[in-house]
């Protein structure tokens, strides 16, 4: 089973909601202490007033002992409010719906007898707040009560006129801030629908008409992701084209001189024939081989570092290039200094020197001269190979290293890779290559430097 | 028939040179961009193979520049270029045809004949005149049905006569399109071949105009 993935939205909108209800709580509360505190204050007051003025109206007044006389019910709200005076113990008035007895019962008094201030009683299973009085010199003790439950009546009916709205905006809060994050989420729409709407070999850049600036980042990110993919694929492409293009042409050739060899009737141009045919065959294999060792380089594969003497390397790859330079009558030459050793994998190496020999021969004439030098200088490793052939423009010395890329009018059959891949060797192993003017031989100078390896 | 091949390549240049030479071609050869726009423009060759990826003056190059120099002559592109914008962008340079390398030699001589045929104006496979018949790709002449054995110039010749058949060919445009560079020339070589050519197949197919060439009348003359 897979994970379903979450949706932005309805997190958006849980988030929103959350934190509404939460305030709204939060206000709920503290709107239920503040109230609950000033309602107290002020009923509390009354009472005590109440209590108060009793206390002075029986002090000049109550002299019989009509304690029987119960005072009127006035207003429907009454029967929630109840008062009781007693004279000197004795109960003298009370309301219809206050208890004979004292209403603050006697273990709660203090040691006077009396009971004075505020206190929340049982009576009868009801809650009461009660404020007691007493009156100095007629022993006159006043208590005033009334529900906790009419007290908790008006703060619920406060909370209610302030919570109920909210309770019923909520619901159209919710679909409110639904519909707002929806719009929101519009542009994030629009992004997945043109992407999901291109051609799957599509690489021009996503352009949205009024991006917001959140998604700038991330479309930006997102195209130059498409043009890295696009050059890439291009370099892809090209290399493709190029290398059909360089393994058609032997091909062609080797089925030409295959196709005369079988047509001829004479011996010696058949045999011609034949030889060119092997001739091609070699060749398709060299440019396959160097396809295969660029391919190879460009994927990556980190070469193998050991310590090796270049000055012995160079040696082993002249010695096995000579009879081409001899089979042209050219002269080479190698001077080797000891103890040259750089940091490289010794395969590669031999790839990269023989690449630059093999050239040196290739294009220079007969009777040219091909010097080689592996010195020590500054710090560095340097090999330099030289010749006296015809040299390279500045144009073209900076195009060496194209791919397939090869000097215009160079008779010489070669697929132009051969640069590719001494330049990828040199970056591998940490070489600077310079190439330039032999001052010493007039030809083409190409000079490889790696630093000394201890 | 003499065919110009431009070729940088030196094995497939050698092979090809060395394939339509079996196939009956005069094949002459260069390998640069510059020495193929100078043949071109100078030498009359009967068609050309041109490679496009060329040291010295790209193919196409040379191209549009003999034909905005009024050269017609049948050009047959063979390039390892094989994507269609560079298909469609060579024939609209000039090309006549478009191959693909690598190419079967016989089917490149095909399309050199087809080409050359087309370019004379002459749709058939088999040229016929009067009731000779000749057949460029089977190198054969057929006279009322009947094989006539030709050497390779005389069919040439015979070929090169009735390609053009009602015009007049000079001695000199004749020798030209026969021979391929390096091949001696004696100076009564048409004289000779032309009087052979009249032995096997009558006297009246070829007439001679007296200090201009010879014609090969493709009507039978009102009698």
């Amino acid at each position: 089973m897979t994970k379903r993935p979450h949706s932005l939205q309805s997190r958006l909108l849980a988030l929103v909601l959350g934190v509404v209800v939460a305030v709204w709580l939060v206000t709920a509360a503290v709107t239920w202490r503040d109230v609950h505190h000033e309602l107290d204050e002020l009923l509390d007051s009354h009472l005590a007033q109440a209590a108060a003025l009793l206390v002075v109206q029986q002090a000049g007044e109550i002299e019989d002992d009509d304690h029987a006389v119960d005072a009127p019910t006035l207003h429907r709200y009454a029967p929630k409010v109840a008062f009781q005076i007693f004279h000197a113990g004795r109960l003298a008035l009370r309301s219809a719906n206050a208890p004979a007895t004292p209403m603050v019962a006697d273990g709660e008094r203090d040691h006077a007898g009396f009971k004075t201030g505020f206190k929340t009683v049982q009576i009868d299973g009801v809650a009461w707040r009660v404020f007691g009085a007493h009156g100095g010199e007629r022993d006159i003790q006043v208590y005033v009560g009334e529900q906790e439950a009419s007290r908790s009546s008006i703060l619920l009916a406060v909370l209610r006129g302030t919570l109920a709205p909210m309770l019923l905006a909520l619901p159209l809060l919710a679909l409110a801030a639904w519909w707002a994050v929806y719009r929101g989420m519009a542009p994030l729409r629009q992004l997945g629908r043109t992407l999901a709407a291109r051609q799957p070999h599509a690489l021009q850049p996503v352009a949205l008409a009024d991006a917001p600036t959140e998604m700038t980042a991330m479309l930006a990110a997102l195209n130059a992701l498409f043009d890295r993919i696009g050059a890439l694929m291009e370099a892809e492409r090209r290399f493709t084209a190029d290398a059909a293009h360089e393994l058609r042409t032997p091909i062609a050739a080797i089925r030409a001189q295959a196709q005369v060899a079988l047509a001829e009737a004479d011996d010696a141009r058949r045999r011609h024939a034949l030889e060119a045919t092997l001739a091609g065959c070699d060749r398709a294999a060299r440019l396959v081989d160097q396809l295969l060792t660029l391919s190879r380089l460009e994927a990556g594969a980190a070469p193998a570092a050991a310590a090796l003497d270049l000055g012995a390397l160079v040696r082993k790859v002249a010695a096995e290039l000579a009879p081409q330079a001899l089979h042209k009558s050219q002269t080479v030459e190698l001077d080797a200094a000891d103890a040259c050793t750089v940091q490289g994998d010794a395969t590669l190496l031999s790839v990269l020197v023989r690449n630059l020999v093999d050239n040196a021969i290739r294009y220079s004439p007969r009777h040219a001269t091909v010097r080689m030098a592996v010195v020590q200088r500054g710090g560095q490793v340097l090999l330099t190979v030289e010749d006296s052939g015809a040299g390279m423009s500045e144009a073209d010395s900076r195009r060496l290293g194209e791919r397939f890329f090869r000097v215009l009018g160079s008779d010489e059959t070669g697929s132009g890779l051969g640069w590719s891949i001494v330049k990828r060797i040199a970056a591998a192993s940490g070489a600077a290559i310079q190439v330039g003017r032999s001052s010493a031989l007039g030809g083409l100078s190409v000079e490889v430097g790696w630093p000394l390896a201890r | 028939m003499r065919i110009l091949l431009v070729e940088d390549d030196a094995l497939l240049g050698d092979g090809l040179r060395a394939g339509l030479r079996q196939l009956g071609f005069q094949v002459d050869w260069v390998r640069d961009g510059e020495a193929a726009e100078r043949e071109l423009r100078a030498e009359p060759y009967a068609a050309a193979v041109l490679d496009l990826g060329l040291p010295k003056r790209d193919g196409l190059d040379v191209l549009a520049a003999v034909r905005r120099a009024g050269v017609t002559l049948p050009v047959l592109v063979l390039t390892a270029r094989d994507a269609v914008p560079e298909r469609i962008r060579g024939l609209d340079h000039g090309a006549d045809d478009y191959v693909v390398k690598p190419v079967d030699l016989h089917e490149l001589a095909a399309r050199l004949r087809a080409l050359v045929r087309r370019s004379h104006g002459r749709p058939q496979q088999c040229l016929a005149a009067r009731d000779v018949v000749l057949d460029p790709a089977a190198r054969s002449v057929r006279q009322a049905g009947l094989p006539v054995p030709l050497s390779t110039r005389e069919f040439d010749l015979l070929h090169m006569l009735m390609l053009n058949a009602g015009r007049v060919l000079s001695r000199e445009q004749l020798e030209q399109q026969l021979y391929s560079w390096g091949q001696e020339v004696e100076s009564n070589a048409i004289e000779v071949h032309i009087h052979h050519l009249r032995r096997k197949l009558g006297s009246g197919l070829i007439q001679t105009v007296r200090g201009v060439g010879y014609m090969l009348a493709s009507q039978q003359p009102e009698s």
